[in-house]
């Protein structure tokens, strides 16, 4: 699972932080388009991040309530990539004279 | 709290075939020869330098090909070649304060690299409390007022 690694979702992840936002509301604070916003909220939301419900008449998402939990998950994950690269690097490097 | 969202520490370990100075200079003044600037970063591929001012308090930061720097992280702890510690705001805007450690591990000729990042109860806590916090605070500010005025 890699919800977060695109910067304009983790905006979106960040937008939810603060509070429950509707796809316009979210599209007004970020420089793409609504079907965008809704694109990244699927994303987000088949990741467990985010669901969404009816507040009257308006469609809101927020985040879920284990969203930290999940942030965990994608970072334990951005290790073990990153850290793997870091071997090579260094390794890399090592062999050169 | 006795329901406080509980988050396990993500610890990592990985070995490298070169002495422990050689994986300390790598992991930091080298770092944009291995971390994926693509999809992990402020600027993505655009990133052209990450700078990390070696020292306790200095900056963890990327510049971008135009010249636009992003905060990543600060270091708490400076000490070359063995050990490492960084204040990480996990996203950008609304920020998660955690930490993360890094020790350098001599094992003959090869580096036993450690890290570990936590500090994640103050994101649980916040991500939990964050809006009962205001709204709570708000009525207690707005009470005092009707108080006031009333």
């Amino acid at each position: 699972m890699d919800a977060l690694g695109d910067r304009t979702r983790r905006q979106v992840f960040e937008l939810l932080r603060s509070g429950p936002r509707s796809v316009g509301e979210l599209a007004a604070e970020l420089p793409v388009s609504r079907p965008a916003v809704s694109q990244h909220l699927r994303v987000l939301q088949s990741a467990g991040l985010v669901t969404h419900r009816r507040n009257g008449t308006r469609n809101v998402y927020e985040l879920d309530g284990n969203g930290v939990a999940e942030l965990r998950i994608w970072v334990d994950a951005f290790w073990d990539e990153a850290l793997a690269r870091f071997k090579a690097a260094a390794e890399r490097k090592g062999d050169q004279p | 709290m006795s329901d406080a969202l509980v988050i396990e520490t993500v610890r990592k370990t990985v070995t490298v075939d070169c002495a422990v100075e050689e994986a300390f200079r790598v992991f930091t003044s080298d770092a944009m020869s291995w971390w994926p600037v693509e999809a992990h970063s402020i600027a993505g591929d655009r990133v052209a330098q990450i700078v990390f001012e070696e020292r306790e308090g200095g900056r963890l930061y990327e510049v971008s090909a135009s010249g636009e720097t992003a905060h990543w992280a600060t270091v708490i702890a400076w000490e070359p070649p063995g050990r490492l510690v960084l204040a990480w705001n996990i996203l950008e805007r609304d920020a998660i304060p955690t930490e993360v450690e890094v020790r350098f591990l001599p094992e003959g000729e090869r580096t036993r690299v450690e890290l570990e990042h936590r500090g994640w109860e103050a994101a649980g806590e916040d991500a939990e409390a964050h809006r009962s916090n205001y709204d709570a605070g708000w009525e207690r500010v707005l009470g005092f007022y009707e108080q006031r005025i009333g």
